[in-house]
């Protein structure tokens, strides 16, 4: 038994190396550039710049409402159709969900480009509505990836769970409520996980629908631009941090749900 | 068991290997390998198609088999008997070249715009041209044979901690910046200045570049408009050092006048766009945009497959005079003089005016060159525009100041004769006027300080404002 232990180990050394050259290090270089000056001297002036000035701030909002808006949007139409998918009795359930799932193996700036004209023949012009588009296409964008984990998580769970709950006197909406959305938490968790925290970084949908406003992906690309590796490597610690806070109170939510099951 | 412990450790040394493998290539003594990096889509790549022949009226026949890069390997080993390896490869912009050269990447020949050239001089980076590149009395230096006297004189002009360019670099491409525009809804008036961008009679139908510099560019003339166009400052006899001085102000004051224009402007345009504003242009979404004159040839040309017409214009108030030159980077050539020798007879060998047609054919933009003693960038340029012998509206367009300074009849000698529509199209983005010319400034390599200024006040522009919503 020992043995076959050892040859387990040494299978990980080939992702223990990915994982420190292209996770670990990339990430101290960030935080080293992000608590220096341009000097090099340990500072926290970047830190500072950032929220002491009220437009990047304004940028940080305006990108947690792009997210958060492109999460809700996401999650209150991936959420129907992932169940509608795993749950639902009828045939040619696969295709239907290649028709959802096909998007992604098209790259999504030939993507956007057509639903850019879409809307450019709806609206006529596009800079009169730049906040809508860019909710519009990273809804369309993020889509997949939301319905993904959430139909993963709904296909393993069991049915006879609901009807255990119907046969306990609960009504089509108290079993949703009561013990279908705790029961796929985890899903929905991971789906928001893929969705918002890219969604607010991804300046590329803005600059393709005409929206000139920064987003927080643009301003770091604007300070690596123009060879500001300081400030630009704060605000992607700041999004680290942000990504950390998320992590941890999604892990405590999962933690609470698994609890009350228990 | 022993199988199972092998297979891991042979996949753990393969992944720990193979990036050690792609360090190591052949050496070999006797081939010279250049590095070049320059803009995408910046050289004649060939292949053209055989109605693409440039038959010029002298009887001179051009055609691009194949790339330029190729032809040079070729050529090198006929003049030179010796081989050399070009290593080609492109980057996007200015600071994504910087970028890579001080992570590390090394290059021995690159081609980036004229500040960022006086920012690599100010850094010690850039390798001086050596006396026999510069000696005219040598039939193979092209270059300096060929190049337009008029860029060779901004060339001398231009220095900085004095050092001068033309010490430095190789003027390449060159060009202005302008408003491309489309004649039915803009009148030639309302883009002959840049307060264009600003006119909400085509709210949301403009685009202006997204890049600090042009955009700070448009919007300083915009401010310094009344200053710059009254009759006493053009009558100056010092108008044309004054005005560039003007235009590279970066004081605080300019700068928080410059970044409540761009806001203005923010609020008019459709976009701050990186590349869509040409076939925007085209598509007819917008009706004017902000465009380099290359990119403007470019523009019109596909508009016209389109039939649609469009028009350029170099604002009356002063233009951004912008070039590219090849410089020879320290880090790479070191004191390998073979290097050298094959980085400067690069130069001169796309400093060949069949070469340089070559390069305006194929990528639109302007070439440096004038040709020297032989007349062939003129033929191009007649070959290119002159108006067919049975137009009717047709009017003389002089460029003497391109080809020959010192000759005061010159005009009479470079003339074409050219549609009359063409004084605002393609011929003005490619060959501007004289007076285009005399009121353009070379925008300045900023020193650290206003950078960090402009590019607060960029983001300031670009950024959320918070404050909007209450309006």
């Amino acid at each position: 038994m020992k043995k076959s232990y050892f040859d387990r180990k040494l299978l990980a050394i080939p992702y223990m190396i990915f994982l420190v050259l292209f996770v670990i290090l990339p990430l101290l270089v960030v935080i080293y550039y992000g608590f220096t000056d341009a000097q090099g001297h340990m500072s926290f002036s970047n830190f500072v710049a950032f929220f002491s000035n009220g437009r990047t701030i304004g940028t940080l909002v305006y990108s947690f409402v792009i997210s958060l808006v492109t999460t809700t949007i996401c999650l209150l139409i991936a959420y129907p159709i992932a169940f509608i998918l795993a749950k639902g009795e009828y045939c040619r359930k696969h295709a239907f969900l290649m028709i959802f799932v096909l998007p992604m193996w098209i790259n999504f700036t030939l993507r956007i480009t057509a639903l850019k004209e879409i809307l450019t023949m709806l609206e006529g012009n596009l800079a009169y509505y730049p906040f809508m588009n860019t909710i519009i296409c990273m809804v369309y964008d993020f889509l997949p990836f939301m319905i993904m984990p959430m139909y993963n998580s709904l296909t393993k769970l069991d049915d006879s769970m609901l009807e255990a709950g119907a046969d306990l006197g609960a009504n089509k909406m108290q079993v949703l409520i009561h013990v279908l959305l705790p029961l796929s938490i985890p899903g929905i968790i991971s789906g928001v996980t893929m969705v918002f925290l890219p969604a607010m970084t991804n300046y590329v949908v803005l600059d393709m629908v005409y929206n000139s406003t920064y987003i927080m992906g643009s301003l770091i690309g604007s300070y690596f631009s123009s060879y500001d590796w300081n400030n630009g490597s704060v605000i992607s610690a700041i999004l680290l941090i942000f990504i950390g806070m998320f992590t941890i109170a999604t892990n405590r939510l999962v933690g609470n749900t698994e609890g009350g099951r228990a | 068991m022993r199988k199972n412990k092998i297979i891991p450790l042979i996949m753990s040394l393969v992944l720990g290997v193979l990036p050690l493998l792609s360090g190591c290539g052949d050496e070999e003594s006797d081939v010279i390998t250049l590095r070049v990096s320059s803009w995408e889509e910046y050289i004649d790549e060939g292949d053209w198609d055989e109605d693409e022949l440039i038959d010029l009226d002298d009887g001179t026949e051009i055609f691009g088999e194949n790339s330029l890069v190729e032809d040079f390997e070729e050529w090198f080993y006929e003049t030179y008997g010796k081989k050399v390896k070009v290593e080609y490869s492109t980057f996007g912009t200015n600071e994504e070249l910087y970028n890579q050269i001080t992570i590390g990447d090394v290059y021995d020949l690159v081609c980036p715009s004229e500040y960022m050239i006086m920012k690599m001089m100010r850094e010690d980076m850039v390798e001086p041209y050596s006396e026999s590149f510069k000696d005219t009395t040598d039939e193979g230096n092209y270059y300096s044979r060929g190049v337009s006297p008029y860029i060779r004189q901004v060339f001398d002009k231009l220095n900085i901690e004095g050092m001068t360019l033309t010490d430095y670099a190789a003027g390449y491409m060159w060009g202005t910046l302008g408003l491309v525009y489309n004649p039915e809804f803009v009148s030639e008036e309302e883009a002959a200045h840049w307060s264009l961008l600003q006119n909400r009679k085509f709210n949301r139908q403009l685009t202006i570049k997204d890049s600090v510099r042009d955009a700070f560019f448009a919007a300083i003339a915009i401010n310094y408009f009344d200053d710059i166009t009254t009759p006493e400052y053009l009558a100056d006899p010092d108008y044309s050092d004054n005005l560039s001085k003007k235009l590279n102000l970066t004081d605080v004051e300019t700068v928080d006048s410059v970044e409540a224009i761009l806001t203005d402007i923010k609020n008019n345009v459709y976009a701050f766009e990186t590349d869509a504003g040409k076939a925007d242009m085209v598509t007819g979404k917008v009706v004017a945009n902000e465009q380099w004159s290359g990119d403007a040839v470019y523009t019109m040309d596909q508009a016209d497959e389109d039939g649609l017409e469009l028009c350029y214009s170099a604002p009356e108030e002063g233009t951004n005079l912008w070039f590219d030159g090849w410089i020879m980077l320290k880090k790479g050539i070191g004191d390998d003089a073979d290097k050298k020798m094959a980085a400067e007879a690069f130069v001169n060998f796309l400093s060949r005016p069949e070469n340089a047609i070559r390069n305006m054919y194929y990528i639109g933009y302007t070439s440096s060159i004038s040709g020297g003693d032989s007349d062939l960038i003129f033929e191009y340029m007649n070959w290119n525009y002159a108006a067919e012998d049975d137009e009717e509206d047709t009017v003389d367009y002089s460029v003497g100041y391109f080809f020959d300074m010192d000759d005061p009849n010159a005009d009479e000698n470079y003339t074409v004769t050219i549609p009359a529509s063409q004084t605002r199209r393609q011929i003005f983005a490619q060959y501007p006027t004289k007076d285009v010319v005399d009121r353009s400034v070379v925008m300045a390599c900023f020193d650290d300080e206003s950078n960090i200024r402009i590019n607060r006040m960029w983001t300031n522009v670009r950024c959320f404002d918070l404050g909007s919503i209450f309006e």
